[in-house]
């Protein structure tokens, strides 16, 4: 086992649905001899891809969970992290961008930057992550590399440079130019292109491939540091090495892009990308990690890279396998044994590091230890995902992820004994393991409400349910998370007054609410403000967090849903109280009913979560895709065509987009596909409002 | 002030009025300048002050950029709403971007044919009544008569104002007095409002001159010039 930091790579492979991920982790695993037969996504030989190892994943061609695992190419270590394409499951992608220090792009040679690549590429500007191109399916009809080069400097910002040129496209793919070398490479060797043929550039190359190497050299010594390039270029002699050293840092600081192709189908252009990762992607020391000191006020610590110095290690991901809970880990700073005492720093607990492996796919490997860098997993380790594990000296947590809120919820409900017990089961290890995976029981209804990000990962989750747990449950409507808020300002002036025998409750509270402001046009406005502007002790200065509690206790359901009330800044500038019978909870009450007083003049307004969607498929089938948004309340934001292909984005509320996949495949003859994310939450139109609020009183009424 | 009095003292009043009364549906209007001068934002003002009205407009770009389009509105909005200190800013913007859709074609030379079928697309199976579209990029000087006889065509029967932002394309070009490229003559008969910009060192700001407007052949300065620093039409001060 090598130690060797400098050596080490941990890459991420991300990138729109149907982009070939699968397909390239799984060339990348044979060519590093991690698997000996390569096997198809939606093979005929029914084995599926080895990334894929989740039944359900291989039946519907999809990558759910992100695995984790381990090659050695060339000498190098590399841990590649294969992170699902789904919008519904972005949570996944960001954290596995959390841990990784580089990362290929891969993108479709036929659809170019697509609506995921974006999401993926603004997640990846986020967390600094530097990236390499990989442009796909260049044997695809269609195919052109050089516009997927253009779109990522158009659409992403990204200085994007060719580190080659196809040597034929199409079905007429046969290998690329390396720009850098300035050698042709064939992958014909072999049965799956296992031996690279290196060859002079075809003459009629030539000329392009000079140009193209010209381009290279003026973007990679227009960079910050290469002014030994520009020296080199000068004097027209580039040595190799110092090429590649300057392309290298250039990528490192996020100034560079370089841009890699070929065909993982076809087994063309593998390697050549397996050697950019090595010779472009940063080292765990290139990459300075931060950690928050939580006895320090939570002030940064740059996290020292080495061996020798205490552990901090961060868990990313949990899976409840058949052998017990696995947590993966990336070990950013010191070493970890078997048998060391760690610290988790947010439950307070120590722990003894057990059983320690390497994960390859599904299958694994023990190991004693794991060093600085490394990605490995535990067993047995009660955890969360995203907890810090320290060396109990220390008492560091690693910058919190971004948790984005579900929008969406339905119940269900098992159809016997036995499978409610198998349901909370299932439930209980889905939550630990995706934050954006929620369920509680309705205290109203009874039943179970599980949310998430989208119709998809709810029914992932239900089919995981019967198929791993063997829990069968009957699945309501799905529901929208609807949210309220209020439009204007109201005031409220309330008094609390109870005298039933002995100690009594008393409290006023007065003042006002309006809907907060956003100070930043580009930012949603803050939920919930607290202000207190009490002057001369009207309401003494221990029971003022008792208003802000009542207060956000109000909040949390509002009259016309019952959902959470959001945008609402609460003042009190005034109130009274009673020497004896004023107490907390007389103030929190007080401030519970004033809130709901006040909530009924301030015109309150239903808001409803709006997806921001993205249409693509062929031009004739454009009408048919606005008639389609424009029947589900949609406003239709832009529509691009480019050969023969149209890509619209509109807004439209989530409420209309349930079922949308089958209408949507009818109106093309199953040509066009969409993808969707939550955009902002929007005010619902009168009429639908009238509508909701009158189905919410009757289930009101049906429950009593 | 709110949206009434902020339509009222919008120089595109005293634009309109320089252009005998606002374009007219079915019409064809036309703002050519040389590059860089600023016919961009002029299109995305005249564009917004549309929208304001509560009119429906369909932007066309051949940029290939969306995003970049739609900065540009934001830009716009945000100066014109900053000059006058409009109530409820945000609350406006939103309504009003649902009446806006940005069309993009990122080929080079798209047939004209294409380009009306995705409007009558987005028009009639959108149900987007569209008041206006406005064309920025189209290489008019180098298209053909027939192009435009097409478009003025759908402007008609789709009772709708064109607009084009238009820079010649080659090189060799000359320009009169007021900054129309002679490539431009030929369709004159089909224009129905031409507006010029040329940039005014001296002045150090963007001439507007109205070359045509309705059948009119009169150059005259319009009672409006661009604004050098937000390339906004405004009042001469």
């Amino acid at each position: 086992m090598t130690h060797d930091l400098l050596g080490m790579r941990n890459i991420g492979i991300s990138a729109h649905i149907d982009s070939g991920k699968t397909t390239l982790s799984e060339r990348i695993l044979y060519y590093c001899n991690k698997i000996h037969a390569i096997h198809e996504v939606r093979g005929k030989d029914g084995v599926g891809a080895t990334m894929d190892s989740m039944e359900l994943e291989r039946e519907r061609g999809i990558t759910i969970a992100s695995a984790a695992t381990n090659v050695m190419w060339k000498g190098h270590e590399i841990n590649v992290i294969d992170t699902p394409g789904h919008v519904d499951f972005t949570i996944e992608v960001e954290r596995s961008l959390r841990v990784l220090d580089g990362a290929i792009l891969v993108l479709c040679s036929v659809g170019g930057v697509q609506s995921q690549s974006i999401t993926v590429d603004r997640q990846m500007k986020r967390y600094h992550v530097p990236r390499i191109a990989f442009v796909n399916k260049c044997d695809r009809t269609g195919a052109n590399p050089y516009r997927v080069k253009d779109q990522l400097i158009e659409k992403l910002g990204l200085n994007a440079v060719m580190m080659e040129i196809p040597i034929g496209l199409e079905d007429k793919l046969e290998g690329v130019v390396d720009l850098v070398n300035m050698k042709a490479l064939y992958f014909d060797a072999g049965p799956s292109g296992d031996g690279v043929r290196e060859e002079e550039i075809p003459a009629h190359l030539l000329d392009e491939a000079t140009e193209k190497r010209e381009e290279l050299l003026d973007a990679v010594s227009m960079c910050s540091g290469n002014d030994a390039l520009m020296e080199a270029m000068l004097e027209e002699n580039v040595p190799v090495e110092l090429l590649k050293e300057c392309i290298r840092r250039a990528t490192i600081n996020l100034e560079l892009c370089p841009v890699f192709m070929g065909s993982a189908y076809k087994n063309k252009g593998i390697q050549p990308l397996l050697d950019g990762v090595i010779d472009y992607l940063p080292n765990p020391t290139d990459v300075e990690n931060r950690g928050l000191d939580l006895d320090n006020n939570e002030k940064e610590v740059v996290l020292e890279s080495r061996e020798d110095a205490k552990p901090v290690v961060l868990a990313f991901k949990l899976e409840d396998g058949q052998y017990g809970q696995l947590t993966y880990i990336r070990v950013y700073q010191g070493r970890i044994k078997k048998g060391d005492t760690l610290y988790n720093t947010r439950s307070k607990k120590k722990f003894l590091v057990g059983r320690l492996v390497k994960m390859h796919a599904s299958t694994m490997e023990d190991i004693s230890e794991a060093g600085c860098g490394e990605i490995a997993a535990l067993f047995g380790i009660d955890c969360a995902s995203g907890d810090t594990f320290c060396d109990p000296s220390l008492n560091y947590s690693m910058t919190s992820m971004f948790v984005p809120n579900p929008v969406i919820s339905l119940a269900i409900t098992p159809v016997d004994k036995k499978a409610a017990d198998n349901m909370a089961k299932a439930l209980n290890r889905f939550t630990k393991e995706d934050p954006t995976f929620q369920t509680y029981v309705d205290p109203e209804s009874n039943q179970t409400i599980i949310k998430g990000m989208g119709e998809l990962h709810l029914d992932v989750y239900i089919e995981r349910m019967k198929r791993e747990y063997k829990a069968e449950v009957t699945v309501g409507q799905p529901e929208v998370a609807y949210r309220e808020a209020i439009s204007q300002r109201a005031d409220f002036n309330y008094t609390h007054k109870k005298q039933t025998g002995g100690s009594g409750q008393y409290a006023r509270v007065a003042g006002y609410i309006e809907p907060t402001v956003s100070e930043n046009p580009d930012e949603p406005a803050p939920d919930y403000v607290f202000v207190d502007e009490v002057k001369g002790g009207a309401i003494p200065t221990e029971y003022i967090p008792s208003c802000d509690k009542g207060f956000q206790t109000a909040v949390k359901k509002g009259s016309q849903l019952g959902f959470p009330v959001i945008g609402v800044k609460v003042c009190v500038n005034d109130g009274a109280w009673h020497p004896v019978d004023s107490s907390d909870m007389a103030f929190q009450t007080a401030a519970l009913n004033a809130f709901r007083e006040a909530y009924e003049k301030a015109k309150p307004v239903i808001l409803e979560p709006i997806m921001k969607v993205e249409v693509e498929g062929p031009s004739e089938f454009q009408g048919n895709i606005f008639g389609s948004i424009n029947q589900r309340r949609g406003m239709i934001i832009s529509s691009t065509e480019d050969n023969n292909q149209c890509t619209v984005i509109a807004e439209v509320p989530l409420a209309e987009m349930f079922g949308y996949s089958t209408v949507l495949r009818s109106l093309t003859q199953g040509k066009a596909e969409f993808t969707m994310e939550v955009a902002k939450y929007g005010r619902v139109p009168m009429g639908v409002a009238e509508e909701l609020k009158k189905k919410y009183e009757e289930k009101k009424k049906n429950q009593k | 002030m709110d949206l009434k009095q902020l339509n009222s003292v919008s120089p595109l009043r005293v634009f309109e009025d320089s252009i005998n009364g606002g374009l007219g549906k079915g019409n064809l209007g036309v703002i050519v300048s040389k590059k860089g001068v600023g016919k961009t934002a002029c299109l995305v003002h005249i564009a917004t002050d549309k929208l304001f009205k509560g009119e429906h407009v369909i932007h066309v770009s051949f940029s290939g950029n969306v995003e970049h389009v739609i900065n540009w509105y934001k830009e716009v909005y945000r100066e014109i709403v900053d000059n006058n200190s409009l109530d409820d800013a945000n609350e406006v913007y939103e309504q009003i971007l649902s009446n806006r859709v940005v069309m993009n074609f990122s080929q080079e030379q798209v047939a004209i044919e294409k380009v009306l079928a995705s409007l009558e697309a987005l028009i009639s199976h959108g149900a987007f009544s569209a008041d206006a579209v406005l064309f920025d990029g189209f290489k008019l000087t180098i298209a053909s008569e027939d192009d435009i006889a097409k478009i003025k065509e759908f402007a008609k029967r789709m009772n709708i104002e064109v607009w084009f932002a238009v820079s010649p394309v080659r090189p060799d070009v000359v320009f009169d007095e007021y900054g129309v490229p002679n490539t431009l003559e030929k369709y004159f008969p089909l224009i129905d409002v031409l507006v010029a910009l040329k940039f005014n060192e001296k002045a150090d700001k963007v001439n507007m001159t109205v070359v045509r407007a309705h059948g009119e052949n009169v150059p005259k300065p319009a009672k409006v010039a661009l604004n050098p620093k937000t390339m906004l039409i405004a009042e001469h001060n």
